[in-house]
Order: structure tokens, then sequence, then C-alpha cells
């Protein structure tokens, strides 16, 4: 099972005031919490999140949401992602030894991070079926 | 009795320690302070938002009385820059200003990208991080070349910096983001953000975590170095530190400088055409932390 999470409507309905952007570590634990709360009892291994809309993300936020949800889940799928959200990201994955699984646009995955925990993360997908080679050889999902 | 401190005619963050040396001299009195600064010629955003760290702290003197002083500029020109890059509606809480201050408008200037804000909370930074995106953009992409996909970084950057005062000064403090000309120093344009407070600084905050593996090296040289080189933080969670380590990332990437001054001591990244040092200790004590990051226009349009 993966459940889905739309980023940008949990960070509306998570802080006051309309703010498109992921910064700050209280912004990031409100975010993060208010995602645990969507995923209690839920007892799903991937969380399929979704940055469409949001902003500008900085280190502190990526490290409040992506490396501690990391610790709630086995396989964190993200999508929607920009250059910028990807810089902010990624440093915060190396920093921790960690990777996370992306989404490409044209549906094939990718992966952000460590190489070696991002080869145990594409495993997982293809031994939950939820994601399999193309004939192209590229990861994909199964299922959307 | 007032004792005087004066505003370097062209105040920025070379001659900020001269300002603070004089600070720190006027203060040890523990007396009113009168910030002189009708002789300004030009304050860069780093001299504005130390002016008001050195208001903040002054107020708190002899217990926080009585405002401090300040004399306004009389050039009719500097007075309102000033007033354009949102210097008076912040002092006007901090000092009893003398002197004809301009009325206060909303800024236009074009090279304003953030006039002088308030950081005293992470909604203050939701507000700098929103603002500066529409308004830097422009003038990242087209004046100083930087890519396009770049100006995230630039936002990011500017959080990172205003949350060192939110998590570690224990006070407010300030930020302003302008563009400018530099014509003496790099014959180039840059973009200058400027990050000051009045808080506990850099040794203060690190000094719980910290100070026992610097043992007799421990001081506020120690501090920054700690926290710009080694990325550490006074907190125990491994995520932390990231912030400093990322603005260093992004400005070496564009040649770009970054400086910070806590306490006694200044640290910076040196990019080839600045011949500042990478650390300087024993300087005339300040408080809290005052940042200064600085991104050039490219030399090769990317």
């Amino acid at each position: 099972m993966i459940q889905h999470i739309d980023v940008h409507a949990v960070l509306q309905q998570s802080v006051p005031g309309y703010y498109a952007d992921l910064v700050t570590r209280p912004t990031g634990r409100a975010v993060r919490q208010s995602i645990e709360r969507a995923m209690l009892g839920a007892e799903a291994a991937v969380a399929r999140m979704d940055f469409s809309g949001v902003g500008c993300i900085d280190y502190s936020c990526a490290d409040e949401i992506i490396a501690k949800l990391l610790g709630e889940v086995k396989v964190l799928l993200l999508r929607g992602l920009t250059d910028g959200h990807r810089e902010a990201i990624e440093p915060v994955l190396l920093g921790h030894g960690l990777a996370v699984v992306i989404e490409r646009p044209d549906g094939t995955l990718g992966a952000l991070g460590l190489q070696e925990p991002a080869e145990r993360l594409f495993d997982e997908l293809v031994s939950r079926r939820l994601a399999a080679r193309t004939p192209g050889g590229v990861l994909a999902l199964t299922a959307a | 009795m007032t004792r005087l401190v004066d505003v370097p005619a062209n105040f920025d963050d070379r001659s900020f320690d001269q300002f603070a040396g004089a600070y720190a001299q006027a203060a040890s009195g523990g007396e009113r302070l009168l910030f002189d600064a009708h002789a300004a010629e030009w304050a860069s955003p780093y001299g504005l938002v130390g002016l008001l760290a050195a208001g903040q702290a002054a107020g708190a003197l002899g217990g926080g009385g009585e405002r401090p002083l300040l004399t306004a500029p009389t050039n009719p020109e500097v007075l309102s820059y000033w007033a354009r890059a949102g210097f008076f509606r912040e002092a006007g809480e901090l000092f009893e200003i003398h002197g004809r201050v301009p009325k206060m408008k909303t800024p236009t200037d074009s090279d304003v990208l953030l006039p002088v804000t308030p950081v005293r909370a992470a909604e203050d930074v939701h507000e700098v991080v929103s603002h500066i995106q529409m308004r830097a953009t422009a003038i990242l992409t087209s004046e100083l070349g930087i890519d396009p996909k770049a100006t995230m970084g630039f936002a990011m950057a500017l959080s990172e910096a205003c949350q060192n005062i939110v998590e570690h000064a224990g006070t407010g403090g300030w930020v302003a983001v302008q563009s400018y000309h530099w014509r003496r120093r790099l014959a180039k344009r840059v973009v200058v953000i400027a990050v000051a407070d009045a808080g506990v600084g850099f040794r203060h905050s690190l000094e719980p975590t910290q100070a026992k593996r610097f043992g007799e090296r421990w001081g506020d040289a120690a501090a920054l170095e700690a926290a710009l080189i080694q990325g550490v933080s006074r907190f125990r969670d491994p995520g932390r530190g990231q912030g400093l380590k990322g603005i260093r990332n992004y400005i070496s990437r564009w040649d770009g400088k970054i400086s910070i001054r806590s306490g006694t001591a200044r640290i910076s990244i040196v990019p080839s055409w600045d011949d500042d040092v990478p650390l300087k200790d024993g300087l005339a004590a300040f408080p809290g932390s005052q940042v200064l990051l600085i991104i050039p226009e490219q030399g090769s349009r990317k």
C-alpha cells in the first residue's frame, strides 16, 4: 500500500498564513507531525509525497521532514520535485547516509541520496510489486 | 552623562570594526549612548543592520531604562536612502532619533531587494523568503548572470541565515538585501545579504556542547570555526548544522563571500576577488552575530 501525501496541502493545513515555501524548522516539524498523524494506522511502508506547488525548501525543513520521516516508513517516493528542491534535499540525505526514490514526470524512477540505500529501496518496491523494469530497462511504478 | 559613538562616514563591513571599537569603549561605562551618524555619506546593508543591533544592545545597558540617541545623517540623499532601505522604520523603536527623518514609505527602490526587516520568529522567515523570491529572481538572472535554477538556492541561503537568529540569538534581529554596482572593490554588480542581531552570539550558543572539545582554544574564533567550517550545532541532533554548510556551498559555487562576525572574532570564506583574511580574532567585542553574504555578477554568463 502506498500512502499519498500532498505536501502543499499539508503545509497549508499545518501552519497559519498562506505560505508556499517549506522553510524553517518549526514549519518542517509541523508538516512532519501532520504527515505522521495522517499515516497513523495506515501501516504504509511506502509514502508518496507530491511536492507540486511547493516553492522553496531549505535544509532545515528538508531535514525535519524528509530525514525524520525516513525513520517512519521504509520507502519515501518523492514527485513534483524541482531542481531547487533537490538542492536542499540531497545534502540532507547524504549527511544522514539516506536515500529516497524520485518519480520523474514520465513515471520512471530514480534516486536521490546515497547509492547503496537507494538500491535497497528499488528492491523493496520491486519485491512489493509496486515497481518493475520497463522493456527499456528503467524502473517505473506499476501502480499509481 | 552620554557617551558618543561615531558612525563611520562610509559604514560597511570594512569600517564595522572601527564602529565596534567605538561602541565597546563607550558601552563599557554603562551610560546612555549617542550614535552620531550626522556625517554619514553611505551605509551598506551590513552597516544599517549592524547599527540597529548596536541600538538594541545599547538599549539594554544600564537596565534598559533609556533608549540610546541617534543623530540622523544630514545629507538629504543619504537620509532618503536610509529611509528607502527601511532603516528608520526599525530605528524608531530603538533610538531617540534627532534630525529630520523623511516620512516612511514602502520602499520602491529597485536596488532594495528586501528593506531592513525584523526577524523574530519563523513566520518572519516565511515572509522574507516569499518577498525575496518575487523581487530577486529577475535581478539574479538578468543582472548577475546566475542560472535561473539557482535562484531558489539564494532564497534557501537567506532563509538559513535568518533562522540563525530565530534558533540561536535569543533575541530578534534584522535582515536586509540589496543589489548595487560595486565600482571600487570589484567593478561588478553584487547582491548583498546582511543579517545582524545583538543576541548571545556563537560562543555562548555552542559553549555547552563544544567548549570542552576545544579546551584552551575555546573562544569566539573557535566557535565560529566550529559552526562554519565543521558544521556543528548546539543541538545533538545529527541533522543540525546543515544550514551554514548549505550557505557556504551555495556561496562558493557562485564565487561569493560569506563572513560572520561574533563577539571578538570574524570568520570568512574568502573568494579570489577579496583580500579579507579567513579568520580574525581579538577584535573589539560586539554583541550577537553579524552575517554578510555577497554574490557577485558572474564573469561568464551561464
